[in-house]
């Protein structure tokens, strides 16, 4: 089941990417089909764990990739969903991110398929009903964190290289549509801006569940500093705006700069999620998924 | 730029510079920087460790660099709390100068005074707080903590008590574990009835064709051969037509049986010749062998070799010792266990030692020289006993020996105190009197090669012998394994625990594991006592803390190995409120910034121009397009 949410994650990445350069209506249906076909896959995945277990699927390593998957599907599917029927925006307001999307959810299905998957029990800090909000916030915000990624790469790319495509739209006469289509900058901003509350919340619902369960709310733990750096970065992200007017950086270069910071945060939190381990303070931890 | 949500565009004058840096976001995103920065240094260079190891980490030099501007304790440093501190009084600043008076600033207000509450918070636990730790025995009491810096003794003005420490376990859980040795390769699996396991990259897999959780092999004797290679009896004895016992007698193998109750033994013996037919039936008539005791005093070359008679006493010459045979029994268990499921015996001696220390009186075990019970004192360590008892020994005074030969010649012969009674024929089903000893022998089935077919089956019945206490057996289980390979499909059974099993090619294995963590939760039954009385009792467990006086008590740890003590997180969080006002206030500020704030604008300022609804700096912070 697991590796054939893998092959259609991969097929819809295939899909968008043929999208993008075949632009019909049909390819757009076919990618989405595509990418809701995995997620239905990988859904099913998490609830047959989730019976199998008997506690919420994402306490050990193989759980947290294949819900991480999951929430990166849904996530960037509900986008779509209403850029297509709610804001109807150009269609090309998502594209290729679908692929960079199908990417993300691939690599962590694929990362799922190579570690135990053996069923554990919950160890005696983990039984608690915090967990269980804390960890989904955390998932909902890096889905949306990354959709924030992968917009940031594509405004990067489009004005390195596509920089004058909204003449050429603005050239076949297709004034309505230029106006809905939004930068890439803004739809980055859209995601942070889902993404970065999920993120303090999910801090703040860690910091009681550490209360409950070790005595401490904040016990400068590896995974604790590097959820704060994480939440710092995007803090930068979104204050920043407001002091570029005040410095000499130029009009044009201030949204490739907050583009810029998006590519680093959202290395961040991936390491945050699956990094630590490399750290020499991480043996003092016990907070990190074994290896 | 006529807009009037905009007073930032007249700058008083009055303004000073400083306070001007103190409100600006220039100064909030530096202070973020740097403070992601120290972070990000504070998990990779070690906190909190002795200055040897910093030495011996990073060499001298860079060691006495990192102590000088604190960077081996970042998150208790001064210049990180003047950064927290400044944080604060920007934050501060800024929102005191920024605020009008609308709905839509609330989120900023909130989120920004919700983080300085946290932070105060902060402080007034880290400067009034407790922060330490207790074990406490099962049955006993303290009346202190110890801090978690430097572990100091503190009072705590009461005791208290832990009357019980309880681990609660779950029920095993096992994993298959997959071994490829060329590539070396391990995959640990789950295990899923019929789904088939496939090794990525190699073409072996693995599927569990059958699982039983609490699996025994079974043993069904099967004839293989009408040549008597193994020959093999199931006999029966009854009394009173009750069968006292029944089972299967080996010739080559396990080929007598004792019941110690009624001093019987019987054998069972083949024989290749009609002449040694003759000479077998007669054999166990002739007294036996006795068995014989070596006592051996080690640092010498004194060896003893005596007859095992009861009663005899031995006095060692060189030594101070006497040696008295106190008793001999030829099956030390002497418990009455079924015929089929007898063991071989294991005789042993009694025997006292006296000498100048006293009398130290032992069992020596024929067939382990070495065990000494543990509750037993040994006082004469030099002292080695040796028992050895022949094969065919046996003190019972009756003995049935049955005897058949290769032509088909079969008798049963009776023989009482050494003396020959009766020789008989005997025919297969029918049953014959033991003489006067009111038992009956029938001789049921003859397989003249004997074999067992092994095959595992869920165990039925009780668990004699092992050794858990009520309720924790947790069964013994086993999967029938397929293996598949380049040399076709192989099945087996494999049992939890036992080494791994290869395929035929000897390049791949499977392995049958306990996985995961067992502990499901401790609780640790705690009583607090003040001025003599009982103040208040609770079980505590991973998070549900005892709070009494200010102080919480967490359930942190336990004595891992005689599980005698619980560990106690001992805690006292003065600010706790503040912090915890402060998160829900940020929670409900980013929630009205994010989610809120853009509704009721739209509400409000219907079909106006978007330039009229947002700030210069707004449509920045939040990417709105002109
Ligand atoms: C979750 C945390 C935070 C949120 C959601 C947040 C949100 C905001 C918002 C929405 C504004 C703009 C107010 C407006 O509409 O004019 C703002 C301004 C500001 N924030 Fe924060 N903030 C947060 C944390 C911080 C922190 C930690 C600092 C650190 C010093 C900070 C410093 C500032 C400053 C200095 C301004 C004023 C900008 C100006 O005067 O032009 N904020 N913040």
């Amino acid at each position: 089941m697991l590796d054939l949410t893998l092959y259609v994650y991969t097929a819809a990445i295939v899909a968008y990417i043929v999208r993008e350069i075949w632009r019909a209506k049909t390819m757009r249906w076919v990618a989405f089909g595509l990418f809701a076909g995995g997620f239905i896959l990988n859904t099913i995945v998490v609830l047959n764990r989730w019976a199998e277990a008997n506690h919420a699927p994402m306490s050990d390593k193989y759980e947290s990739f294949v819900f991480f998957g999951w929430s990166i599907a849904l996530v960037y599917l509900i986008f779509e969903l209403v850029t297509i029927f709610i804001v109807k925006v150009h269609e090309s307001r998502l594209g290729i991110i679908g692929a960079l999307q199908g990417v993300l959810a691939a690599w962590m299905i694929c990362s799922a398929l190579g570690i135990d998957n053996t069923i554990k029990e919950l160890p005696p800090a983990l039984q608690s009903k915090w967990l269980v909000t804390h960890v989904i916030c955390y998932f909902l915000s890096y889905s949306a964190l990354s959709m924030s990624f992968s917009a940031a790469i594509v405004h990067l790319v489009r004005k390195a290289f596509v920089s004058d495509k909204p003449k050429e739209a603005a050239a076949a006469g297709t004034v309505v549509q230029k106006k809905k289509d939004y930068s890439f900058d803004k739809l980055a901003y859209i995601a942070v801006s889902i993404g970065f509350p999920f993120l303090t919340i999910g801090l703040i619902t860690g910091s009681i569940w550490a209360k409950g369960a070790w005595g401490t709310y904040w016990g400068w733990d590896p995974k604790e500093i590097w959820s704060l750096i994480s939440w710092l970065v995007y803090l930068t992200y979104m204050h920043l705006p407001l002091m570029l007017p005040k410095t000499n950086i130029k009009k044009s270069f201030r949204p490739i700069l907050l583009s810029i910071i998006l590519l680093i945060a959202f290395p961040i939190v991936l390491f945050t999620f699956m990094g630590l381990h490399k750290l020499p303070s991480s043996v003092d931890s016990d907070h990190i998924y074994a290896e | 730029m006529a807009n009037p949500a905009e007073p930032q565009q007249k700058k008083s004058n009055s303004d000073s510079k400083a306070w001007e840096i103190l409100c600006s976001v220039r100064l909030a995103v530096i202070i973020i920087i740097i403070m992601a920065v120290a972070c990000i240094l504070g998990t990779v260079i070690l906190q909190i460790k002795s200055p040897e190891e910093y030495v011996s980490r990073y060499g001298p030099g860079l060691a006495k660099f990192y102590a000088a501007i604190q960077f081996t304790d970042i998150f208790h440093s001064y210049w990180f709390s003047f950064l927290l501190i400044l944080l604060c009084v920007n934050l501060g600043c800024c929102t005191v100068k920024r605020w009008r008076n609308k709905v839509l600033m609330i989120g900023f207000l909130v989120t920004h005074i919700s983080i300085i509450l946290i932070l105060i918070g902060c402080v007034v636990d880290l400067l009034t707080g407790v922060k330490g730790g207790v074990n406490v025995y099962e049955g006993s009491s303290v009346d202190y903590y110890l801090t978690r810096a430097d572990y100091k003794k503190v009072p705590l003005g009461f005791q208290v008590f832990c009357d019980d420490f309880i681990i609660e376990k779950h029920p095993p859980k096992y994993k298959l574990i997959t071994y490829v040795k060329d590539k070396d390769k391990q995959k640990a699996v789950s295990l899923a009835v019929g789904k088939k396991i496939s090794i990525p990259g190699t073409n072996y897999a693995a599927t569990v064709k059958e699982l039983i959780e609490d699996a025994e092999v079974q043993h069904e004797p099967i004839n293989v051969s009408d040549e008597p290679k193994n020959p093999a009896l199931y006999i029966q004895l009854s009394a009173k037509d009750k069968v006292t016992a029944e089972g299967w007698l080996l010739a080559k193998d396990r080929n007598w049986y004792n019941d110690t109750q009624r001093d019987l033994k019987i054998d069972y013996v083949w024989a290749d010749t009609d002449e040694a037919h003759e000479r077998l039936t007669n054999a166990a008539a002739k007294s036996s062998t006795k068995p014989t005791l070596e006592i051996r005093i080690e640092g010498t070359d004194i060896v003893k070799n005596v007859p095992v008679e009861k009663g005899q006493k031995i006095s060692i010459k060189g030594t101070d010792y006497t040696v008295e045979v106190k008793d001999f029994a030829l099956d030390y268990s002497k418990r009455l266990v079924a015929l089929s499921e007898q063991e071989p015996n294991n005789p042993a001696v009694m025997v006292e030692i006296s000498g100048p220390q006293g009398v130290d009186s032992r069992w020596s075990f024929s067939k382990y020289p070495d065990y000494q019970d543990k509750a037993h004192k040994t006082i004469y360590k030099d002292v080695k006993l040796l028992c050895t008892v022949p094969e065919d020994f046996s003190d019972a005074k009756n003995r049935v020996r049955i005897v058949q030969s290769r032509s088909g010649k079969q008798t049963i012969t009776y023989i009482k105190g050494g003396k020959v009674i009766s020789t008989n024929d005997w025919v297969l089903g029918q049953g014959y009197d033991i003489s006067d000893s009111g038992l009956k022998i029938r001789i049921q089935k003859y397989f003249p090669s004997h074999s067992l077919k092994k095959t595992v089956v869920k165990r039925t019945g009780g668990h004699e012998g092992h050794n858990h206490g009520p309720g924790e057996h947790h069964g013994n289980p086993a999967a029938l394994i397929e293996m598949e390979g380049p040399r076709g499909k192989y099945a087996e059974w494999v049992f939890a625990h036992t080494p791994p099993h290869w395929y035929p090619d000897n390049n791949f294995a499977v392995l049958y594991e306990k996985s995961g963590m067992e502990v499901k939760d401790y609780k640790s039954i705690l009583r607090v006592v003040e001025n003599g009385k009982t103040m208040m009792t609770k079980t505590i467990e991973v998070n549900s803390p005892l709070k009494y006086k200010g102080f919480v008590f967490y359930q942190s740890s336990y004595d891992p190995e005689g599980e005698r003590y619980t560990g106690l997180q001992v805690t006292k969080n003065p600010g706790l409120l503040v912090v915890y006002s402060g998160f829900i206030l940020l929670c409900l500020g980013i929630v009205f910034i994010f989610y809120v704030k853009p509704f009721l604008r739209r509400k409000f300022q219907k079909g106006k121009k978007i330039k009229e609804i947002y700030s210069e700096e707004e449509m920045l912070a939040e990417h709105i397009d002109e």
